[in-house]
């Protein structure tokens, strides 16, 4: 038997998370995401590369049985509604909580920056999420889910964003984990990867800092609010590009606690409703949270911001500091381009950007060198002699964090995906090197296979079982003697090694038994063979060479 | 990994008494299998296949361990058990496996004698810092548990255990090459990184624990972990930040704590935290630790005085700052310069002691040559010391031990006073060991041996801070215009309680020019206040009453000071009637008209400071020749009102420069032989006269003294003169027990009496005279406290009774 992993998306890449596994004849898709960096038909998945691995299948419907999407960003459940509602999947679709009440937000917010401001054709409506989300089947942590007779889910705690979640997913014996996206830290409002130690054949994991190893967050931490606080003190604009929900709910909390302890007066912003509205959600996903989140909120809720207010489109060309938190993040468009367009040309301001930016946005653009000026389109350019703030802290796991994960679950393989090519080689390396286990991170398209542990069920004679006990017992006395008398050396013969013989015979169960009984069973009798050594040495030589020789007589 | 067969190999043979210790409990019958047979069946039983009988397996041998019966080999080889189980799939049994190696590790650290393979040591260390990436936050707080109590790890492996980085392994160091290859465990690395910044509180409070404890054993270590625990210092839990605290403070007490310029910023910080735990923390470990740049001692200053400034009352910091200065020596000196020249900038009274950063550059300086740095000579200027004298209770107060002496006596070393050939007596007679600037090691134990068990202070080292003490008060009068009046109020504060703490450690003459100058504070204090008055606008806003009373407290101590002092110096007793002169001028300002007693008594005190100045020795002051000038030249009824302002305009403190030799008047009254109180009251009959036996003790009073016996009960007042032939004893102590009436007795159960010895003023006052019940003639002054005498009614007390 073998795991079959077919990399639709985010292979070599960052963008677009697909994966698709069979295990033991069950078909699961992990995550169904689109590429933010391409506005072709290279933004989704190209789906039909399941029906063509799929022999006799003539929908995706019958080709998949569930769909399991492990978070709310874009990448990895963009494509959802055109897979279900577009290229008509109709299977059973999980996520959890959080995430089938956050994702809407998500995509809807999305799909309008795509039709309303980029006028492009519509891949998908409001009333085709609407009817996307009623498919989705919602989850909790740690719930076992009997997918069909065979198949087995179960979800863990990511971090990375409010109900991120790693997935685990079994056929018969062969068990694998997907993790999505993930954090080994925890931060400001979210807590730290949790999983158990399971018995994997697969570990397929993100590798977006495959790389990076991070120092500690508090220096990261004190780096932004250094910058801001800067920033503000001398009257400038400060542009946070954040997708809704997430991170700005996290700097966010960082904002509000430092304003609160440094008596600030300066107003920070929330660009759109969507992200009242988010935090909203985060006030009542409070379970979902870090652990100190959910021990303290009864007193005081981080998510109650006391000074964050709403932006009028009309404070743009206000005077006077602020902070603006403005969707979406990447600043690819929308209000956070717009605002963008405005504040750039002034040295006084800054631009916060978030660790990551996919290739082809603005945010990327400003990332690469320290461009004096950014082309919108042929006719609009913005003049940038703002700051530019690269945000350190990032919802994903360092490398460091993917070697802790991976040595903690000790798979049998490793897939790597969600990452960039040079950097996931070098991972790789390290996965095979330092763990020991084969590593493979396939582009787009590919397909992995990898091998599975069959467990079998085998009996054993009587004979066998009291020869073994009595061995143990002898074995037992003679060490108590040696510690005993504090020979220790004795002692690392814990391994109760016995002899027998595995009978595997076809049509009847594989049985274990003694030497002597399988003599009786085939009727023989008794071969010996014997061996022995020859030394020959050269004495006229100063030195002597003994030379093994191992002659065998029949 | 082969940990079993690397385990026993480091074993050193056994020794003959390991053997006896285990043959021991064998013997016995009731523990006939002895350890090693539970050993051995529990560390099967660890290795059984279902989770609870492994846990109950891990458990039995740490139970075995914890009895403390464990002989040699026996804690390596439960290690061994533990490990096989460090990766079980049961989150359960890695905690109980993670805690048995804890206590395994104790074991093996505890015993002295052991054998060398450092390697093995490092393993365990890696292997359970590996346990501290577990997904289980129970697992993790125990894995730090157990790495706290490591010993002997090497520094390489330590230094690791901070770092996610990998650090590269130096080859050429020893420290390099003793980690193998195989003995890295990959998530190993940074677990002090991932630690502070764990998820649960309870797991970081573990990790700076640890930190703590590791930062012992490596001081690069040490400085490394800094850091981290810098950053630890702002955990959003508090019991992080404690513990932060503690671990930072242990490692200044073992002296494993260098702070560096990136540090102060956070040591700074919690400086102000609000919490006041918090707050003495940070400056114990900032008493303790070196700081290697003057800048970080400036700042490390800055934030104390900051901290001063917030809360005058807080007596800590200057123990801080005492230890501070003393760590320091060529900073101190370097301070000590600076604060010189700006006393010498500052001429006339600008330099208010009162402000906490002078008073806190102050003590610093002076302690720059009891500082450690020996070796350079460190030239403190002489008027620091001079200025630092008025402080001196201030700082013993903080050193909380009797260290004054000795710390006076280095004072005036140093600024060289020709005091200081008078070598100090301590009151049990034997010569107090001068503070010896050049063997003082700088150490509090060393003041603390130096300086002898002695609370007098020497008269002369009073005198002389006092005189301090009242220049500065001459010079906060001085600033009234010029400086915001709380500021010259709080100076004038300062200054009484210094004055105060000296007067508690003396006694006789000191004592008596000690309380002199306490009135003397009071006085200006009560002047400042009336100034103010005037001063704003509508001074009537405020009520006549208030000023009133203030006008009345002012009578009072510029009376006391006139008439409780006997042997004032010519200078002083001037000083005291412009007082009074002033005292008079508020009043008729006051009442806007011309009282003839009130003019009379004015022309009597101008008279008398004619007098006094007759000689030509003293001029009389601008103030004084004004007030003659305009109550002289114009006629009584046609000059009423009398414009304060400009009177205190003029009104000056003039330094006084020869002081006599005060004593105080005063007077100890008690009832004979008992003990009243409400408890025991006297007994008498209702609305007949009682006898009360008083003991009375005079004090510095004359034979021409008009003393009297004031007896208040409710509404009935009595005056009883005594008559001072009766008393025995000489000028200085005069005294004689004797039985006074009291006629008015209340009709009343019970009563209290109050009774109280008060002297006449014999001049120049200008409360009213009280008329009636044959009292004196003039005002008076109390000589005592009021003493209450307890009454029941006899027939009460019986029926009580
Ligand atoms: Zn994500």
């Amino acid at each position: 038997m073998a795991i079959e992993c077919l990399v639709l998306g985010a292979g070599q890449e960052v963008g677009k998370s697909c994966v698709v596994v069979t295990i033991g004849g069950k078909r699961i898709m992990f995550d169904c995401g689109m590429h933010m960096g391409h506005h072709d038909c290279q933004r989704y998945p190209d789906f039909a590369r399941i029906l063509s691995a799929t022999p006799g299948a003539t929908d995706f419907t019958s080709a998949i049985s569930c769909v399991v999407i492990t978070h709310f960003h874009l990448d990895h459940i963009g494509a959802l509604p055109y897979f279900t509602e577009v290229c008509g999947y109709n299977g059973p679709v999980y996520m959890t909580y959080p995430t089938k009440a956050l994702a809407p937000l998500m995509l809807e917010d999305y799909r309008k920056v795509m039709v309303d401001h980029r006028g492009e054709e519509e891949q998908y409506s409001y009333e085709d999420i609407q009817r996307c989300m009623k498919k989705v089947i919602p989850v909790d942590l740690k719930q076992t889910i009997q997918v069909d007779r065979d198949l087995v889910i179960r979800a863990y705690y990511a971090g990375h964003v409010l109900g991120a979640a790693m997935i685990y997913a079994k056929v018969g014996d062969a068990a694998m984990v997907y993790t999505g996206d993930y954090n080994m830290t925890p931060d400001r409002h979210l807590g730290a990867a949790q999983i158990d130690r399971l018995k994997l054949d697969l570990l397929i994991t993100e590798s977006t800092y495959a790389k990076t190893v991070r120092d500690s967050k508090h220096a990261r931490e004190r780096e932004f609010l250094k910058a801001v606080h800067k920033c503000v003190s001398g009257g400038g604009k400060v542009l946070i590009p954040a997708f809704a929900l997430g991170r700005a709910q996290e700097l966010c909390i960082l904002l509000d606690d430092y304003w609160e302890r440094m008596n600030l007066k300066i107003p920070i912003y929330f660009s759109a409703g969507l992200t009242i509205q988010a935090n909203m959600y985060y006030k009542m996903l409070i379970g979902w949270t870090s652990q100190k989140i959910k021990d303290s909120y009864t007193v005081h809720n981080p998510f109650d911001f006391k000074h964050v207010c709403h932006f009028e489109r009309s404070f743009i060309n206000d005077p006077g500091p602020c902070v603006l938190f403005a969707t979406p993040g990447m600043i690819s468009g929308g209000f956070s381009l717009e605002v963008f367009k405005r504040w750039a040309p002034s040295e006084k301001n800054l631009v916060t950007l978030p660790g990551y930016c996919v290739a082809g946005t603005i945010g990327h653009k400003l990332m690469s060198g320290k461009p004096t000026k950014i082309d919108l389109d042929k006719d609009t350019h913005v003049d940038v002699r703002c700051q530019i703030h690269q945000l350190s802290f990032s919802p994903h796991t360092d490398s460091k964090g993917i070697m802790d994960l991976t040595e903690f679950l000790s798979p049998s393989h490793v897939i790597l995906v969600h990452g960039e090519k040079p950097q996931m080689a070098f991972l790789k390396d390290r996965i095979e090197s330092e763990l020991g286990m084969p590593c493979y991170y396939p582009a787009n398209n590919e397909t992995v296979s990898i091998p599975t542990t069959h467990y079998l069920k085998i009996n054993a004679t009587e004979k066998f079982i009291t020869s073994c006990t009595a061995a143990q017992a002898r074995d037992g006395l003679e060490k108590a003697n040696l510690l005993c008398g504090n020979h220790l050396s004795g002692v690392d013969g814990d391994v109760k090694a016995d002899e027998g013989i595995l009978l595997m015979e076809k049509s009847m169960a594989p049985k274990i038994l003694c030497e002597d009984e399988l003599l009786q069973l085939l009727g023989t009798e008794r071969h010996s063979v014997q061996f022995e050594s020859l030394l020959s040495s050269r004495v006229e030589e100063v030195q002597t060479t003994i030379v093994d020789d191992v002659v065998s007589e029949f | 990994m082969d940990m079993d067969e690397d385990l026993p190999a480091s074993e050193p043979c056994p020794t003959f008494t390991n053997l006896a210790s285990f043959t021991g409990p064998s013997a016995s019958p009731s523990s006939y299998a002895g350890p090693e047979v539970e050993v051995r069946a529990l560390a099967s039983m660890a290795t059984a296949l279902y989770p609870l009988a492994r846990a109950e397996g891990l458990r039995g041998l740490a139970a075995v361990l914890e009895k403390g019966n464990a002989g040699n080999g026996v804690a390596e080889y439960c290690y061994g058990c533990a490990a096989e189980l460090l990766r079980d799939e049961d989150e359960d049994i890695r905690l109980v496996a993670v805690r048995l190696a804890g206590i395994c590790v104790e074991k093996i650290a505890m015993r002295e004698e052991l054998s060398g393979d450092a390697d093995q040591i490092d393993l365990i260390f890696l292997q359970l810092s590996s346990m501290a990436r577990d997904m289980c936050a129970k697992v993790r707080i125990e894995a730090f548990n157990a790495l706290a109590k490591m010993q002997r790890v090497s520094d390489g492996v330590l230094l690791q255990s901070l770092s996610k980085k990998m650090i590269k392994t130096d080859t050429g160091s020893a420290t390099g090459k003793k980690i193998s290859p195989k003995l890295v465990f990959p998530c190993a690395a940074g677990i002090f990184a991932h630690g502070i910044e764990d998820e649960f509180y309870q797991v970081r409070a573990a990790a700076c624990k640890a930190l703590g404890e590791l930062a012992k054993f490596s001081n690069q270590y040490a400085q490394k972990a800094l850091d981290l625990l810098m950053d630890m210092m702002n955990d959003d839990t508090e019991a992080v930040r404690l513990q932060t605290l503690r671990t930072l403070l242990d490692m200044a007490t073992y002296g494993h704590l260098s702070v560096q310029e990136k540090h102060m910023h956070m040591f700074l910080g919690i400086l102000m935290d609000a919490n006041v735990i918090v707050r003495n923390a940070a400056r114990k470990i900032l008493g303790l630790v070196k700081l290697p740049k003057l800048q970080m001692f400036k700042s490390a200053l800055d934030g104390l005085i900051a901290g001063l400034e917030k809360d005058p009352e807080d007596q800590e910091i200057y123990g801080v700052l005492f230890s501070i200065g003393k760590n320091h020596g060529s900073f101190s000196a370097n301070i000590a310069k600076h604060l010189a020249k700006e006393i010498s900038m500052a001429s006339d009274g600008e330099l208010i002691l009162d402000k906490p950063r002078i008073k806190a550059l102050l003590i610093v300086s002076i302690l720059a040559p009891c500082s450690v740095d020996k070796e350079k000579e460190l030239d403190i200027p002489a008027v620091i010391f001079s200025h630092a004298i008025p402080l001196l209770g201030t700082i013993s107060c903080a050193l909380g031990e009797d260290t004054q002496d000795s710390l006076l006596s280095h004072l005036f070393h140093r600024c060289g006073l020709p005091f200081w050939g008078k070598r100090l007596v301590s009151s049990d007679g034997k010569d107090s060991e001068c503070f010896s600037v050049e063997t003082a090691d700088g150490t509090h134990a060393q003041i603390g041996k130096t300086a002898m068990s002695t609370n007098c202070l020497d008269e002369v080292v009073i005198m002389q801070s006092a005189r301090l003490i009242l220049e500065t008060v001459q010079g906060a009068w001085a600033m009234r215009k010029s400086c915001i009046i709380g500021e010259v109020q709080s100076t004038l504060r300062t200054c009484k309680e210094e004055v105060n703490i000296l007067a508690v450690n003396s006694s006789g003459s000191a004592y008596g020019f000690l309380s002199f100058v306490s009135d003397y504070i009071d006085a200006v204090q009560l002047i400042v206040e009336m100034w103010r008055f005037v001063q704003s606008e509508n001074s009537y806003a405020f009520g006549s009453t208030s000023q009133d009373i203030l006008l009345e407290k002012f009578d009072t101590s510029v009376r006391r000071m006139k008439c409780c002092y006997v042997g004032l110096h010519r200078e002083l007793e001037v000083q005291v009637l412009e007082l009074a002169l002033l005292a008079i001028l508020f009043r008729l300002s006051e009442l806007a008209i011309c009282s003839e007693l009130v003019l009379d008594k004015l022309h009597w005190i101008t008279n008398h400071l004619d007098g006094l100045c007759a000689d030509g020795s003293y001029e009389l002051s601008d103030f004084s020749q004004e007030v003659k000038k305009s109550f002289d030249a114009n006629c009584i009824d046609c000059n009423p009102a009398v414009n304060i302002c400009s009177f205190l305009e003029i009104f000056d403190l003039k330094p006084a420069t020869n002081f006599g030799m005060v004593n105080a008047r005063s007077a100890v009254l008690k009832v004979c032989d008992t003990d009243t109180d409400t408890e025991n009251p006297l007994s008498c009959v209702r609305g007949l006269p009682v006898g009360v036996s008083f003991d009375v003790s005079l004090q510095n009073i004359a034979c021409h003294d008009r003393i009297w016996l004031r007896m208040i009960a409710g509404e009935s007042i009595q005056h009883v003169f005594l008559d001072l032939s009766c008393f025995g004893g000489d000028d200085k102590v005069k005294s004689c027990s004797t039985v006074i009436p009291f006629y008015a007795t209340p009709m009343a159960c019970s009563f209290v009496l109050r009774a109280c010895l008060v002297i006449e003023c014999p001049f120049g006052s200008i409360c009213d005279h009280q008329e009636g019940h044959g009292g004196p003639r003039d005002c008076v002054v109390q000589l005592c406290d009021e003493l209450d005498v307890y009454f029941v009614s006899a027939d009460m007390s019986k029926g009580g009774g």
